[in-house]
């Protein structure tokens, strides 16, 4: 090639790449050069130097050689993928993982230039290698097949538009270059300059364990989440909390007190005689809320610096919580009391309330915090209440759940044994209870929450605000306050008196499946379609956490009693307990093979318990996993947390779960064919 | 390209009314509504999530497309899968069959049932941490173990005493070598592999977890190739090395074995072909059950009575063939002369008296028969020479009078037939005082072991006849100086004891007739 044909294929490269400026001067430095050259000096411009720089010179030609061959992109990509495989094992893992971020640059980047056929041809033929981690995405992508679609697809643009960040150890980058420069596959290696952002480290390359992050993320997203990351949050739990002034009257009480506490505790075998006492202790204490107490509220907002080296610190409310009533209290109180301790050798007690004709309607169930009424949102639309101590009484006294349907249904003394709660005009996704068990929240496909009495069964309040279906609404731990999610892509804080939202939280990439609030009030969780758990400051609505490794949407979450530790469950049946001060996964719990639809700590926060779409319950224990995390992260390896039992149904998918304040487990799910 | 084919397009625009789009167009809009679609459908499934189901409806798409205010899909809410009906003469074009409803059918059809309500119902899914075995819980029939059905089958009936049953996992080495062993045992192509197979299966640890798998193969292919000698030898085999493996806990699958074993000594036919030795399958059989028996006799105390029991029905039933008879005199042989003097000698005279007829070659016209008659005589005989040898050995004197005459015996018959049993050897040669028993059994053992060919059935007699003699020639001369011990031995014995004296001159009663042409002179004079 001479040097008149180079630059004309320079200048034409710079100009479609839109380097308008780069152009201009390349085209006046040319001239002058020419203009130079006549006088016979031509050392003032180095810009062109490229003519005396033979490997530039050779880049540029195989540039213009093939700028719009479709082939290169498959010849490029399966050289690349075979030398991938075939490197060291030691490396390969490694070097697999900048695989999947030039594969789907590569599909990109023929659609882009309108190879419709061959993009398709080159996605199938690679597809499976992906296949395990990647799916959602790549079934996302796969629709993607002419250029305007890569404009309008959120999901294409952030590809594009950001690096990913892979860490690597120095001599796998090494060969990877090597390779490249080699083979002179300038096509690899320009998709893999334009898109990869590496990390090098030296040393020894990790086990191939630890690459959750190494893969799934975006680069500018990764960055900014661990900048929110680097935001301090206390985790503690609220002063003056019930559980502590259990601790402290517990310590003030006389020694036979004392032993009959722990002969309660002992005393778990008797456990029908437990649960009937469970059952018929409902909520029947009508809490009157002092609404508002900011007025005379000390008005916390400060932060107080908490040493974080105590096991559970304590923490101000930067809310102004509603006040107890005395009677309410007194029953947490006794609850808490006469709590059973669990542990992985002391398994908890499991009451399953089961859906029957539901006629695949039932969308969400509910269970109230002392486990006696259960709540279901179907999707005609209707919330109905089933007060379970009540049916108990009924059904002759027998609490053990033989309780026939017919015998209720044909019942003389009322004809429904629930509470009909009609309003809403779309399917309900979500229904929550406040924690005394007067109020209950419903969130609808037709974009309102709306808040019921259990006492009077009437619609009390409508709150609109999200402009999409709201998937979830949870009551604060202390009621008043609830939190809502929504399709819209936002979550906010509501509290009941308020017909418009208190704080707006948005900042997620696509839906935001499912919230949940920190047990100190002044946080809240939120589970998102983009695959992605964030923290949120209440008070200033900012997000302070982003906790990235789910592959897929997150469906349900849980917060540890102590504060320190969250769960979350995705759609693949995957379960991961993070924790919240360094937003790292501790470790993933798998198990499940569908969607965990519900999860729950235990009282004492030694289990967790995780309902799924595979019809079954899973107790996990977590508390060798708190009692090791520092050791381990001294360490640096992660140790698996043990799964304990599982307990199916019969064809049952668990659709909610929840330990009551005395560590009954309950579970509700529609079964999912006729008995029968 | 798109996976919405351009004709798809041009259908769909005739449809709303479009008859001039041009192919480009179509071709054109086809990845535009790939595109659009998974997008509805990528909304659709969030929807499904929500509503916490895992199949998705119509009414998923249609909040789908409410989310981006489109019109919902009309006529799919019925909730009836869509049936579609391929439109003829084409190679790919479907369509939903709506048929046309009269609406006076619609009004005077009587109202449907309403449908139940919708209703809680509580059960304990746990009790601290143990699932209780109640209707609610326990779906056996979701969980099920890879094998072994047939336990659990039997447990469906009462649901009370329900276990969940445990997960098997075979790891893929043991899964290999299950199949490998089945295979070599089907396919009887290559005997030296299959004894390798079978030393294997003998002597290896860790085959453990394969047994409930083998004795179900083991169970299946005897009912299934009752017809098949080689393959119901082979499988006696397994069994055999499963036994003999140290490492193998095979109690609890005895009572699944043990019919397939029985089976192989008393059926009425086993094997298809003329040339099929099943004597020497029922022989080897009858020592497996001894084995069996020797072994878990002391654990499994009603082992021994039942197996008994059923072997002296199938003796005692005359309408049973001579085959099963033999197979059950061998198996009561086995189980020991205690076995054989109560049950079969006690029950001798009748059964020789009906065997009788068909022992005659005259009157037994169906040489086969007879020659199988022939066998149960043998088999009798033995039973009943094993029994008044144990019987005589209990003597404290027997043995010390003829040491050398033991070493001698037990050298040649070991080295003739180095793998048989060493205590029938040794019995038969302990015999020889009453020489009348002594001989036939002689006589017979040959037969036993070496297995005639096929075509010697036609002359069983003579054969008998002459391989018994030639035996007797070396017996002869063997006996000769033994014969003045022999017999104050045996006046010894029915002084001491009556009762077997008694025994002997029974049998010598029983037998005398067929016996004596098979008698060498000498010993037949010391005896008389």
């Amino acid at each position: 090639m001479d040097p008149e044909q180079l630059d004309e294929f320079v200048m034409g490269y710079l100009k479609k790449k839109g380097f308008n400026g780069a152009a201009k001067q390349l085209q006046e430095a040319l001239h002058n050069n020419n203009n130079n050259n006549g006088t016979g000096s031509s050392s003032s411009f180095n810009s062109t130097d490229y003519h005396n720089d033979p490997e530039l010179t050779k880049l540029i030609r195989s540039f213009s050689q093939s700028e719009n061959d479709p082939t290169r992109y498959r010849n490029g990509y399966s050289n690349l993928r075979s030398w991938a495989y075939n490197s060291l094992d030691l490396y390969k893992h490694e070097l697999l993982r900048v695989m999947y971020p030039v594969f789907i640059h590569c599909y990109m980047d023929l659609v882009g230039k309108g190879h419709t056929q061959e993009a398709r041809a080159f996605f199938n033929s690679f597809r499976k290698d992906h296949e395990m981690i990647h799916l959602r995405d790549l079934q996302k992508l796969e629709g993607v097949l002419v250029p305007s679609h890569l404009e309008e697809m959120e999901f294409a643009r952030s590809l594009r538009q950001s690096k990913v960040n892979i860490k690597i150890c120095q001599y796998s980058y090494d060969l990877l270059l090597q390779y490249l420069h080699r083979t002179e596959s300038t096509l690899m290696l320009g998709i893999i300059n334009e898109h990869i952002n590496f990390q090098v480290y030296s040393g020894q390359p990790n086990s191939s364990s630890d690459d959750i992050d190494a893969v799934t993320i975006v680069g500018s997203f990764q960055e900014t989440a661990d900048h929110v990351n680097q935001k301090e949050i206390q985790w503690g739990l609220l002063e003056d909390s019930l559980e502590d002034r259990l601790e402290k009257t517990g310590s003030l009480l006389t020694d036979s007190e004392k032993g009959q506490g722990e002969s309660k505790d002992g005393d778990v075998d008797d456990s029908n005689k437990k649960r009937s006492t469970e059952i018929g202790k409902q909520g029947s204490s009508l809490k009157k809320l002092k609404k508002d107490k900011a007025g005379n509220a000390t008005a916390k907002v400060a932060r107080q610096e908490t040493s974080t080296v105590s096991p559970a610190p304590r923490v101000k409310s930067e809310l102004a919580l509603p006040v107890m009533s005395t009677d309410v209290e007194e029953s947490i109180l006794e609850d808490l009391r006469n709590r059973v301790q669990l542990s992985s050798v002391a398994m908890p007690s499991v009451s399953f309330y089961t859906f029957v004709n539901t006629h695949n309607g039932l969308n969400c169930a509910s269970i109230s915090h002392d486990g006696s009424l259960v709540a279901g949102g179907f999707s005609d639309s209707s919330i109905k209440v089933w007060d379970m101590a009540k049916i108990g009484q009924a059904g002759s006294g027998a609490l053990q759940g033989e309780s026939d349907t017919n015998d209720q249904v044909a019942g003389p003394n009322s004809r429904r044994n629930y509470t009909l709660l009609l309003g809403h005009s779309g399917p309900v996704y979500s229904a929550t209870f406040s924690p005394p068990g007067d109020f209950v929240l419903s969130s609808s496909a037709d974009t309102t929450i709306r808040l019921w009495s259990t006492q009077l069964n009437a619609n009390l309040v409508c709150y609109k605000g999200h402009n999409y279906p709201v998937w979830d609404v949870q009551f604060s731990p202390f009621g008043h306050y609830f939190a809502s999610c929504s399709h819209d892509r936002t979550a906010r804080i509501w509290s009941m008196d308020r017909v418009q939202p208190l704080r707006i939280m948005a900042g997620h990439l696509s839906d935001v499946d499912c919230v949940q609030w920190h047990p100190n009030c002044n946080y809240i969780a939120t589970g998102s379609s983009d695959k992605t758990v964030r923290l949120w400051d209440v008070q200033t609505g900012e997000c302070v956490r982003i906790f990235i490794g789910h592959r897929s949407m997150v469906l349900s979450l849980a917060m540890s009693p102590d504060g320190r530790y969250m769960a979350s469950g995705d759609e693949d049946g995957t379960i991961m307990m993070w924790d919240l001060s360094t937003a790292r996964c501790i470790t993933p719990l798998m198990g499940h093979n569908s969607c965990v639809w519900s999860l729950s700590y235990s009282g004492e926060g030694s289990l967790l318990a995780s309902g799924s779409a595979d019809c079954t319950v899973k107790l996990w224990d977590v508390t060798s996993s708190t009692k090791l995390t520092k050791a381990e992260e001294k360490n640096g390896n992660s140790n698996r947390l043990r799964s304990l039992r599982t307990f199916p149904t019969k064809s049952t998918p668990v659709h909610a779960l929840r330990f009551s304040r005395r560590n009954l487990l309950f579970a509700a799910g529609a079964i999912s064919k006729p008995t029968s | 390209m798109s996976i919405v084919p351009k004709e798809t397009i041009e259908v769909t625009a005739q449809s709303i009314g479009i008859t001039n789009l041009s192919p480009e167009a179509a071709l054109m809009l086809a990845p535009d509504v790939e595109y659009r679609v998974r997008e509805i459908m990528q909304e659709a499934i969030k929807s499904m999530r929500h509503s916490k189901r895992t199949t998705l409806t119509a009414s998923d798409v249609d909040g789908a497309l409410n989310l981006r205010s489109l019109e919902p899909t009309y006529g799919f809410a019925s909730g009836g899968p869509f049936r579609f009906r391929k439109a003829v003469g084409h190679q790919d074009l479907f369509y939903t069959d709506d048929r046309e409803v009269d609406f006076k059918d619609v009004i005077e059809a009587p109202l449907p049932k309403a449908p139940l309500d919708t209703e809680v119902v509580c059960h304990w899914l746990a009790i601290e941490g143990v699932q209780p075995a109640i209707p609610e819980n326990a779906p056996l029939e979701v969980i099920r173990a890879p094998a072994d059905n047939k336990i659990y089958e039997q447990k469906d009936g009462p649901l009370i005493d329900v276990r969940l049953p445990v997960k098997h996992v075979l790891s893929r080495e043991l899964q290999l070598y299950f199949q490998k062993i089945a295979e070599l045992t089907m396919s009887k192509s290559s005997p030296a592999l299959f004894k390798e197979a079978l030393v294997s299966l003998a002597s290896d640890s860790g085959l453990h977890p394969l047994v409930p798998y083998f004795t179900n193969f083991i169970a299946d292919e005897v009912s299934r190739g009752l017809n098949d000698f080689q393959l119901l030898f082979n499988l006696m085999h397994v069994v055999r090395s499963l036994l003999q493996n140290p490492h193998i806990h095979i109690e609890p699958y005895l009572h699944q074995l043990m019919p397939s074993v029985v089976t192989c000594l008393v059926s009425r036919k086993l094997g298809n072909r003329f040339a099929d030795n099943h004597w020497d399958l029922r022989d080897f059989t009858a020592k497996l059950v001894s084995l069996i028996c020797k072994r878990f006799g002391n654990t499994y105390h009603t082992l021994q009575s039942r197996l008994s029991k059923t072997l002296v029905n199938a003796l005692l039933d005359p309408k049973k063939a001579l085959t099963q008879h033999y197979g059950a005199i061998q198996g009561l042989t086995a189980l020991g002369h205690n076995v054989v003097r109560l049950l079969i000698l006690s029950n001798l005279e009748p059964y020789l008296s009906l065997l009788e007829p068909e022992l005659d070659c005259e009157k037994q016209k169906n040489q086969m028969k007879s020659y199988e008659a022939w066998r149960v005589y043998g088999a009798l005989l033995r039973a009943a020479g094993l029994c008044i040898h144990d019987r005589l050995k209990v003597f404290p004197n027997l043995p010390s009078p003829s040491p050398s005459l033991l070493h001698k015996g037990k050298g040649k018959i070991i080295s003739a037939e180095p793998r048989k049993r060493k205590l029938s050897a040794d019995s038969s040669q302990n015999q020889l005082p009453h020489k009348r028993l002594m001989t036939t059994t002689d006589g017979l053992r040959p037969q036993d072991h070496t297995g005639p060919a096929p075509m010697h059935v036609d002359k069983p007699m003579g054969k008998k006849g002459n391989e018994s003699e030639s035996r007797h020639q070396n017996e002869k001369e063997r006996g000769k100086g033994r014969v003045i011990t022999m017999k104050a031995i045996l006046g010894q014995i029915w002084k001491d004891d009556l009762d077997s004296g008694r025994l002997l001159v029974k049998l010598h009663q029983l037998y005398d007739d067929r016996i004596l042409p098979f008698i060498p002179s000498t010993e037949m004079s010391v005896f008389l």
